[in-house]
């Protein structure tokens, strides 16, 4: 494979080991896990408390995946050290965020320790539903546009790392999550024979060998990272998923004689954008809502309305700037 | 990733394909008949079927009246009768499209023999049934596809016959192609008409329409949108579907395509077997005039 794919924004090459450093001011080590149903939040946060206690710490995980299903968002708490409470992490206190998607990292960075915390993120993005709401031609996703850079301002040491795409170039994309506890095995004092014996046991028979590959190869990105060897300073981004649509204009021609004040595509309009007037004949109130996806004119059964999609206003230039 | 944008309505403007002098249409607000007969003209137009090309026959009732806007060849005939006109006019110009309209009182009450033997004989037609579970035209008399308990103007107490399921009916006559589609799904149903019209045998199609006038305002149906949105709708899966609207017929009826066959067509076979008898009505004259000679 093509060496690493992203690059890292690492302050400075000195190893941290906030493991060691917790353990000794009895507090616990706390990380958090985040990222999208179906990623496998909760199998980085399962490998790391299992290590966790079978070196005597005591640990607590918590988790919330049950509402999120497939395509929802996904987070793991885990604790350890000598002595755990509370199985949660409260906001700000969090040693190390690790995030399987990157709208999901910036989301939880509040959570992250300020001054010392690390931020371990694999660029891929998964766009939500609710991003795309507006459905305008040519609209701009409501997807987050900080760029690696950006964040890390925000944090003592941060990795941008397109986990995935690494993953991919291995055979299994889903082995991306491990490419992260590759990551993540760096920032803590467990010896990577035993992260490795864990991870084993963890995954499926047929998908060891991958998987191992994988850990090995985030353990040694970040390796590389922290020597400057693959700085490249704005790492670019997963790719975004394109709009499909390409930008038009829209126009109703409606004929008021033949309305007959149903009341249908008034209701049925998905952007509620028509009404009916004081006439009681139906008009695009909101035509700047309008997406011109013809519901209304196939939906009137009085043929009062033609949905006229005219050619593209938006030049392509600038349609391409509107996406990320 | 990028797919592109399909508009497949883009071309299609309706008011090309009607009688413009006879519009607005008779129609009550909201009536789903409208709906319906776009579906249909989107279904020829995407097709390529020329005007002229295509006969129209429908019966009597709302639905019968939809023949008078199309800007096609039509024929308005007896109540319940579109059938038997339809089959005449297959049998004698088999290059025509010929579509019969008809409502649910037309086509399975007084209509309901000529379905039968439509459906038996396979002959080349598609029949357009729209299904709004009342006689509209009349005022609101119960119909054979009135679902039971619902009010009608000959029904005080609620129907408590048992309604016909008209695509099992037609599909057990031996009609060649069977479906049915509600008119909120406009997309679906103008792909099932488009099926029905390309079918070489006799194609039945029901179209589940709203009499918002008459049926909706009997039995308290609410407003049209909120009686379109009651129709079956597979975007919302059915557990939350069933709970949340109230007892419908489309609900519980299958949409689709139901029923394909290879049946034999019948045109064809009456033109071999007409062909044949005309050949061997030749040769025994050829014969005779042979005999005269000698
Ligand atoms: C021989 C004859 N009998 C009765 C009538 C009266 N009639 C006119 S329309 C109609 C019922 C139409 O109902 P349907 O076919 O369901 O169509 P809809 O109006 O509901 O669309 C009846 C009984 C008639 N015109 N001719
Ligand atoms: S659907 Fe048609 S008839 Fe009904 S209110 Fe809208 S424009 Fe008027
Ligand atoms: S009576 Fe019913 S079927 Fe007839 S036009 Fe009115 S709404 Fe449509």
């Amino acid at each position: 494979m093509s060496g690493p794919s992203a690059s890292s924004s690492s302050l400075e090459a000195k190893p941290l080991r906030p493991a060691a450093s917790a353990a000794k001011a009895r507090e616990p080590l706390n990380v958090l896990i985040v990222g999208v149903g179906g990623q496998g939040v909760i199998m980085v946060s399962k490998a790391l408390a299992w290590l966790a206690q079978s070196k005597g710490y005591e640990v607590k995980q918590s988790e919330v995946h049950g509402m999120a299903k497939r395509g929802g968002t996904v987070f793991s708490h885990v604790r350890f050290g000598p002595q755990v409470w509370s199985p949660t992490i409260p906001k700000g206190e969090a040693d190390i965020l690790v995030a399987l998607e990157w709208a999901e990292g910036l989301r939880w960075l509040p959570y992250l320790k300020p001054g010392s915390g690390i931020f371990i993120c694999d660029t891929k993005r998964i766009v939500p539903p609710f991003a795309c709401l507006n459905r305008q031609p040519g609209a701009r996703l409501r997807y987050s546009r900080e760029t690696p850079a950006e964040v890390k301002a925000h944090v003592a040491e941060g990795y941008a790392i397109d986990a995935t795409q690494m993953a991919a170039e291995l055979g299994n994309e889903r082995a991306a999550n491990v490419v992260l506890i590759g990551a993540l095995s760096t920032a803590l004092d467990f010896p990577a024979e035993d992260w490795e014996k864990a991870l084993s046991s963890f995954v499926p028979k047929k998908t060891i060998q991958v998987n191992l590959d994988a850990f090995r190869l985030g353990r040694s990105w970040i390796a590389d990272a922290r020597r400057g060897a693959t700085a490249a300073e704005q790492a670019p981004l997963a790719p975004m998923p394109e709009r499909s649509d390409a930008p038009y204009s829209v126009r109703l021609e409606i004929t008021p004689q033949w309305c007959k004040s149903c009341d249908i595509c008034v209701k049925l309009c998905p952007e509620r954008c028509l009404r009916l007037n004081a006439e009681r004949v139906a008009e695009l109130a909101q035509p700047e809502k309008c997406t011109g996806c013809r519901l209304c004119e196939l939906l009137c059964p009085d043929f009062a309305i033609r949905v006229h999609l005219d050619r593209p206003v938006v030049d392509a230039t600038a349609a391409q700037g509107a996406r990320l | 990733m990028s797919s592109t944008f399909v508009d497949s309505a883009a071309d299609f403007d309706v008011r090309d394909y009607l009688r413009m002098d006879m519009m607005p249409h008779f129609l009550c607000p909201g009536c789903g008949h409208g709906i319906a007969l776009r579906a249909l003209l989107w279904a020829m137009h995407e097709l390529g079927i020329a005007k002229d090309q295509l006969a129209v026959v429908s019966g009597i009732g709302c639905a019968g009246r939809l023949s008078a806007y199309i800007d096609a060849n039509t024929f308005h005939v007896t109540h319940g009768r579109p059938l038997a006109y339809a089959t005449g006019l297959a049998l004698a110009r088999p290059d025509l499209h010929v579509v019969v309209i008809t409502g649910d009182g037309d086509c399975l009450a007084i209509g309901g023999n000529h379905l039968i033997h439509a459906c038996r004989r396979n002959l080349k037609l598609t029949c357009l049934m729209l299904n709004n579970e009342i006689y509209g035209m009349t005022g609101g008399q119960v119909s054979p596809t009135t679902s039971e308990t619902m009010l009608t103007s000959t029904t005080p107490l609620g129907n408590s016959e048992p309604s016909f399921d008209a695509c099992a009916l037609a599909a057990a006559a031996g009609a060649g192609f069977v479906g049915r589609e509600v008119t909120r799904h406009v997309p679906r149903l103008k792909e099932l008409i488009k099926a029905g019209l390309a079918h070489p045998g006799f194609a039945f199609v029901e179209v589940l329409s709203d009499c918002t006038e008459i049926f909706g305002r009997k039995n308290d149906l609410g407003s049209s949108p909120e009686m379109m949105l009651r129709q079956k709708s597979d975007i919302r899966p059915s557990a939350y579907r069933d709970s949340v609207d109230t007892p419908f017929r489309a609900n519980e009826l299958p949409t689709g395509i139901l029923a394909q066959t290879n049946r034999p067509e019948y045109g064809a076979a009456y033109r071999r077997a007409a062909a044949a008898q005309r050949a061997s009505a030749a040769a025994q004259a050829g014969s005779a005039n042979a005999k005269e000679d000698s």
